[in-house]
């Protein structure tokens, strides 16, 4: 006789190998659908590795890719911690890199200033988007997830009435674009710029941050039994509200290296629903800030296939529904990896 | 197999010959993941009996009734309802078949009158509704069981034994010819313990099968008629109540006799009889406004236990929380060591020396999805060497998890298991070892005694009787009137958020305590 029972611990094996058979699913899916399309799987396949992986063109977009991704996807992993849902990067993402460009735009410093200057605007920005859904959040009980996301529409139009408006391009006419921002982030190879490695130190350096501190030991424990910190004498209401403006202080950080790193200049479309795919990044990473690199990196290679397959007449919302069913095979897995089967004797 | 059961008395005493059981268990076993909840489990159920099961935390009682409501089905063996087995597809299976639960923990719309909440169990409630039609059918379904309700009352507004006879109605109400009451008695008042004993012999009485889910001995003696005793999952006896003795159902209970014992005299006089802590006229409301504690006043001293007794929901949850410093004072002042701590938060208690273990301990002093470790920490990550100003150490923490892991006598391998994983007996022993770590002046433990077996209830009121002895206070709120007799060298009793009285050690009359917990003043007395 055999049953199958939910462990409450699940092993890291598991879930590893989980998520290697829902990836492996998914590449299932898309193959199914692309044959479907009547296009050859070979020449597909041969085309996604080789343009992204191939090329220098390839790596250098891969790379531009993951910067956003990982700063995004750490807004959101921060706040996961305080158990809060930051549905906001998006919105914070375009405050930073607005708040960045006007700096860059109207500031006449000289790059080494203007770029800490562009940096901390960007910060603050990001900070002050989401400081309001952080109050109501922590000392009203106001649903984070609604006032974050909401938060998204009113950047997104702000960013576009400046850029077809006040700050429109009257030099070269670019349309929906302000002008060409004259402070850049230094490139290291090609158009790949210093956002990426300062993304990775960012990363790395929450993830050490918040394991070893009384912060990041009173977050968790906020996030987990509000009413257990209170308990401890934590001060729960504060807490969460630093992380969720902490948050969008890295989400508007990445803003700021993606306009002043990789566009150079403040367009509307300019997030490229980079906040949204951070929470998949989040979600991805669990537990361990260190993982966002991989899952940026793995949602890096699902945009650039994107790219790819719009070259071959597919949709370009092909992106979306590949990213969608992504986070449902890895939430699936990660839930069928707690149940194992257990033999009873008779 | 006959002569295997030779020593159980498998039938009611007065039962005619031949006469079926209502449901038998046979040979039922049900596995969870390294554990045996139940094996070998064969018990017979008579109408017109009430038979108790009685065991350990642990002992297999709740996954048994489980299998009996429905809930789980059995790994082995089979359920015989009526001649037929049967097998319970759904607690709503075995509703149909006439088996009902009522829970220790009401399943109630609060917000719905008692009618309403009647009609929510009744299959043939209709589409569309009158209020008048379920009053009128509340009160015909209450005259036929002889249980008093008032059907047009909000649950809300009830006291928790009208709570549960309403339960007991619906269940009644959905044709149970089998009750099964979990610990029905750890929520009412003397007064209503024996409105309930009444209510239960006349279903009893009627052809009804009741089984009593209890580890009170004396409830037990008092209101059954046979008794099942679990032990590790499995049946160590079964026995007419009047046939046998509690002494006897401890040793089977647990597999050794052990003493519970009715005083903890001190190992030396007592040196220090300092107030440790002083509550001026504090006072509590609840969200809605509603005065849930009196201005009251009360001294804590030290070397002394004060025992807090009460039916439970009548305060003692806001006063030990006061004590702890989790809440803060409408009125009055809360005084520690001569300071007042008006505005200061769980932390400054803390500091001061004041432990508490928490009515709810897993969702008010655990993160159930943390680990052991972030838990063990959970009151002392701001200290050297665990935690600095601004630092959090693993390593330390862990060193640390694993030191009080022994002192509380919890084996565990992997510090990192989510807290919820493990029992609650263990997580009850990690928060009272970290809590008594911690209270260097004293010690609020509010109902320790709950989810633990009985030779750990021993342990733990020893270790309060250690720490008393140390010099420090120990505040022990129970519902438990041995409990309290046997520790506290004063009992202060709470009903209606009010302080009736304090009860000094030389004058304490189980009679008179019953009496003023249930709001009466104890005149008898006097």
């Amino acid at each position: 006789m055999s049953r199958r029972i939910r462990l409450s611990v699940v092993p890291a094996r598991r879930i590893f190998i989980g998520r290697a058979l829902a990836l492996g699913f998914v590449f299932l899916v898309l193959a199914l659908v692309l044959m479907l399309l009547g296009l050859n799987l070979g020449t597909v396949a041969t085309l996604v590795v080789t343009s992204t992986f191939g090329t220098e063109f390839g790596l250098e977009n891969l790379a531009l890719y993951m910067t956003p991704l990982l700063m995004t996807g750490a807004a959101v992993w921060l706040a996961l911690r305080a158990g809060l849902w930051n549905i906001g990067a998006e919105g914070q993402f375009l405050a930073g890199a607005t708040a960045a460009s006007a700096v860059g735009l109207f500031l006449p410093f000289p790059a080494f200033v203007t770029l800490p200057l562009a940096a901390m605007a960007g910060m603050i920005a990001g900070a002050c988007w989401s400081a309001v859904p952080a109050a109501g959040r922590a000392w009203l009980g106001v649903s984070e997830i609604i006032t974050t996301l909401l938060l998204n529409f009113i950047a997104s139009y702000l960013v576009y009435y400046l850029v077809t408006g006040p700050w429109a391009d009257r030099v070269t006419g670019a349309q929906v674009s302000s002008e060409r921002i004259h402070a850049a982030i230094p490139t290291i190879y090609g158009v790949v710029h210093w956002g990426g490695p300062l993304a990775l130190a960012v990363v790395t350096a929450l993830g050490l941050l918040l394991g070893r501190s009384r912060f990041g030991y009173e977050l968790t424990l906020s996030g987990s039994n509000p009413e257990a910190a209170h308990y401890a004498g934590v001060s729960v209401a504060p807490r969460l509200f630093m992380a969720l403006v902490f948050s969008g202080a890295l989400a508007g950080l990445g803003g700021m290296m993606e306009a002043l790193g990789t566009v150079h200049r403040l367009q509307g479309g300019l997030a490229h629903g980079y906040g949204y795919l951070g929470i998949v990044v989040a979600l991805l990473a669990r537990q361990s800030a260190l993982a966002l690199i991989p899952a940026a990196f793995l949602m890096a290679v699902i945009l650039n296939m994107g790219i790819v397959l719009q070259t071959l007449q597919v949709s370009a919302s092909s992106v979306l529904a590949i990213t969608g069913l992504l986070v449902f095979a890895i939430a699936v897995s990660d839930e069928l990896a707690a149940y194992v089967r257990l033999e009873t004797q008779k | 197999m006959s002569d295997l059961l030779h020593n159980q008395e498998t039938r009611p005493a007065d039962l005619p010959a031949g006469a079926p059981p209502l449901l038998t268990l046979s040979g039922i076993a049900k596995y969870f993941p390294g554990v045996v909840a139940n094996k070998d489990v064969s018990i017979d159920f008579y109408p017109g009996e009430i038979h108790a099961l009685l065991g350990e935390n642990g002992a297999g009682k709740s996954t048994l009734m489980n299998i009996v409501t429905g809930l789980y089905q059995p790994d082995e063996g089979e359920l015989i309802l009526d001649g037929y087995g049967v097998r319970f597809e759904s607690p709503e299976a075995a509703i149909a078949a006439g088996i009902g639960m009522v829970h220790q923990h009401f399943k109630l719309v609060s917000r719905f009158t008692v009618a309403e909440n009647l009609a929510l169990g009744w299959r043939e409630t209709g589409f569309r509704l009158s209020a008048s039609a379920m009053a009128r059918r509340a009160e015909v379904e209450a005259e036929r069981y002889g249980l008093d309700i008032r059907p047009s009352a909000r649950i809300d507004t009830l006291t928790s034994g009208e709570q549960q006879r309403v339960e007991i109605l619906r269940v009644l109400s959905r044709g149970a010819r089998l009750l099964i009451l979990d610990e029905p008695t750890a929520v009412l008042s003397p007064l209503e313990v024996g409105e309930l004993y009444a209510a239960l012999r006349r279903f009893r009485d009627g052809g009804g099968a009741v089984i009593l889910i209890s580890h009170k001995l004396d409830e037990i003696m008092a209101l059954a008629d046979r008794v099942t005793v679990l032990r590790h999952g499995r049946v160590s006896g079964t026995h007419l109540v009047a046939h046998t003795e509690p002494s006897t159902l401890v040793t089977e209970m647990i597999g050794r006799p052990v003493e519970q014992k009715s005083d903890y005299p001190r190992k030396m006089p007592r040196t220090d009889d300092d107030a440790v802590m002083v509550l001026e006229n504090v006072s509590c409301r609840d969200g809605a406004g509603q005065m849930r504690l009196h201005p009251l006043s009360l001294e804590i001293c030290a070397g002394e236990i004060l025992g807090i007794a009460g039916v439970t929901g009548n305060g003692q949850s806001e006063l030990s929380d006061l004590l702890a410093g989790l809440r803060s004072s409408e009125t009055g002042h809360v005084l520690v060591d001569g300071k007042d701590m008006r505005g200061r938060g769980p932390n400054a208690f803390r500091e001061a020396g004041i432990g508490y273990v928490p009515e709810d301990r897993l969702h008010k002093a655990l993160a159930p999805a943390l680990g052991v470790t972030e838990n063990a920490v959970m009151r002392l990550f701001r200290t050297s060497p665990i935690g600095g100003r601004l630092a959090y150490h693993a390593s330390e923490a862990l060193r640390f998890t694993r030191s009080l892991l022994d002192q509380a006598q919890v084996s565990l391998a992997e510090p990192a298991t989510p807290i919820r994983a493990l029992s609650g007996g263990n997580q009850q022993r990690l928060v009272l070892a970290r809590e008594r770590m911690i209270s260097h002046r004293a010690l609020v433990a509010s109902y320790p005694s709950r989810g633990l077996d009985i030779g750990a209830i021993a342990l733990m009121r020893q270790t309060l009787a250690d720490i008393r002895d140390e010099g420090r206070a120990v505040v022990l709120v129970s519902e438990d009137l041995d409990e309290l007799m046997a520790l506290s060298d004063r009992i202060a009793v709470l009903c209606g958020g009010r302080l009736m009285t304090v009860v000094p050690r030389g004058d304490y009359d189980r009679a008179r305590i019953g009496a003023l917990m249930s709001g009466r003043n104890g005149g008898a007395s006097s």
